[in-house]
């Protein structure tokens, strides 16, 4: 095969990553839709997420509205960054192979900051529940997937977009309508821990910052992920 | 249910619709278009611009073996395909690093000369600091119309620069201004659909480069060779 031959495209494969583009697009519209920033990183190809920022901000299209998106700076601790800087309701936006330790970090700590998580890679995926969307290219070469993440990233804009032409899809559907809800009930709500004072815990959760009783797991400090359930840390994940 | 050609004719009444499976599946399809769309694009422009990312690569490996460094710029979507044009030469996934620069990367530099003169001047006064005659210059466009483009391109020629230019839609002014020597034009009137195809360019010259390189006996310190499969996976 020479240079310039086609990139191979598996049809199924595209079949797949477009529905799954799909269902990103609608949901950071959601989110835009609701006053929600985009973040964008990428450590080791930050022009990426530099170009995923300006696309959102500054549309090719003329007329097309400008939306909120910002980049965590190249060399950045991602965890740090975006714990200081996003807010409820955001969005975090991953350009990153699954080994990629800070964004995989980063990625499981988005139900705790209220954030929706889409992670775009390539190679061996992530862990299945890793971020809120994945949307993968099978392909282990480098430079393929460069190319590739250009066409994701354009039509994640470009979906995003479309989904504006239909207001009464913007709005979040109604997760809980029975009396029990799996969804919202105190189950197991992720939670960050902020700081510990003996048995309790300031705790940050996609609801805000709450207080909680930290006796039940035998130990706990600032950054760990933890369960809550009913005011209790029941599970420190951060522990193991 | 399946959509009927005519569903067009009756948009939804503002904030009635309430069944997104119907939206998902016309979003997927549309990204399944625009995805062949650019695969096609792709193969169209690499085949039609072989020779000339030949002669390109050429000319490039014997500036970078005399010396030389590419310095790279663009606006916008085009400035974070300099930084990228700046990573892969300096830092590849196999062969020789290669000096090179985005002129679009540091933002004291930007913003001052923006502030102070304007920003027509912020490659073309950086070129005028940097450039030496055995040096390459490489801007990236779309239009091919950027002030600022064509002034760095009129300041590389007089210095003696190699220029190297990427643009789209017809070419526009860089394609027929003779102060750029190379103008390698992606044709599609999609601003998308050309960034995405220039990623496949720079890449596939990126290789040329190495290759013409490697067989003039180039070896730049900290290179690793290339694996024998590695120019077909670009």
């Amino acid at each position: 095969m020479s240079l310039t031959s086609s990139l191979p495209d598996a049809g199924l494969g595209v079949d797949g990553l477009t529905q799954d583009l799909a269902r990103a697009s609608l949901a950071m519209a959601r989110r835009f839709h609701s006053g929600g920033t985009m973040w964008c990183v990428s450590p080791a190809w930050s022009f990426h997420a530099h170009h995923v920022a300006v696309e959102f901000v500054h549309p090719v299209i003329v007329g097309k509205r400008a939306l909120a998106s910002l980049t965590v700076p190249p060399g950045a601790d991602v965890v740090a960054t975006l714990r200081a800087s996003v807010r409820p309701g955001d969005m975090v936006v991953a350009l990153a192979p699954a080994d990629d330790a800070q964004v995989t970090d980063a990625m499981r700590r988005g139900p705790a900051w209220g954030v929706e998580t889409l992670w775009i890679g390539h190679g061996p995926r992530p862990a299945a529940g890793a971020a809120d969307h994945v949307v993968w290219l099978d392909t282990e070469a480098d430079l393929e997937a460069s190319e590739k993440f250009v066409r994701i990233y354009h039509m994640l804009w470009e979906l995003t977009h479309v989904c504006f032409e239909h207001p009464g899809l913007l709005k979040v559907e109604p997760e809980c309508t029975d009396d029990v809800c799996i969804t919202c009930s105190d189950e197991g709500r992720l939670a960050e821990v902020v700081t510990v004072d003996g048995d309790e815990a300031v705790v940050r959760t996609s609801e805000g910052i709450e207080r909680i009783d930290v006796m039940l797991i035998a130990t706990a400090g600032p950054g760990d992920l933890v369960l809550v359930h009913a005011g209790s840390a029941i599970t420190n994940l951060s522990a193991d | 249910m399946s959509p009927e050609a005519t569903d067009f004719l009756y948009p939804f009444i503002e904030g009635d619709e309430t069944d997104s499976e119907a939206l998902l599946s016309d979003l997927a399809r549309s990204a399944h278009a625009k995805w062949e769309q650019s695969t096609a694009l792709r193969t169209e422009t690499l085949e039609r611009t072989e020779d000339q990312l030949r002669t390109v690569a050429t000319a490039m490996a014997e500036r970078f073996t005399a010396g030389g460094r590419l310095y790279a710029f663009g606006n916008g979507g085009s400035a974070t395909d300099a930084e990228a044009v700046a990573q892969l030469y300096t830092r590849p996934p196999y062969g020789s690093p290669l000096p090179a620069r985005s002129l679009a990367e540091d933002q004291a530099v930007l913003t001052a000369l923006s502030n102070d003169i304007g920003f027509d001047v912020v490659f073309s006064r950086q070129l005028i600091a940097h450039g030496r005659p055995v040096d390459i210059a490489m801007g990236l466009s779309t239009s091919g119309n950027s002030e600022n483009l064509l002034m760095a391109f009129g300041e590389a020629a007089k210095q003696g620069m190699l220029t190297v230019g990427l643009s789209g839609y017809d070419g526009g002014r860089m394609a027929t201004d003779s102060r750029l020597e190379h103008c390698i034009v992606v044709r599609s009137d999609s601003v998308h659909r050309v960034q995405e195809s220039q990623a496949s360019v720079i890449h596939v010259l990126w290789a040329y480069v190495q290759e013409a390189l490697s067989a003039a006996g180039f070896a730049a310190p900290g290179g690793a060779s290339a694996p024998s499969s590695a120019a077909t996976r670009v």
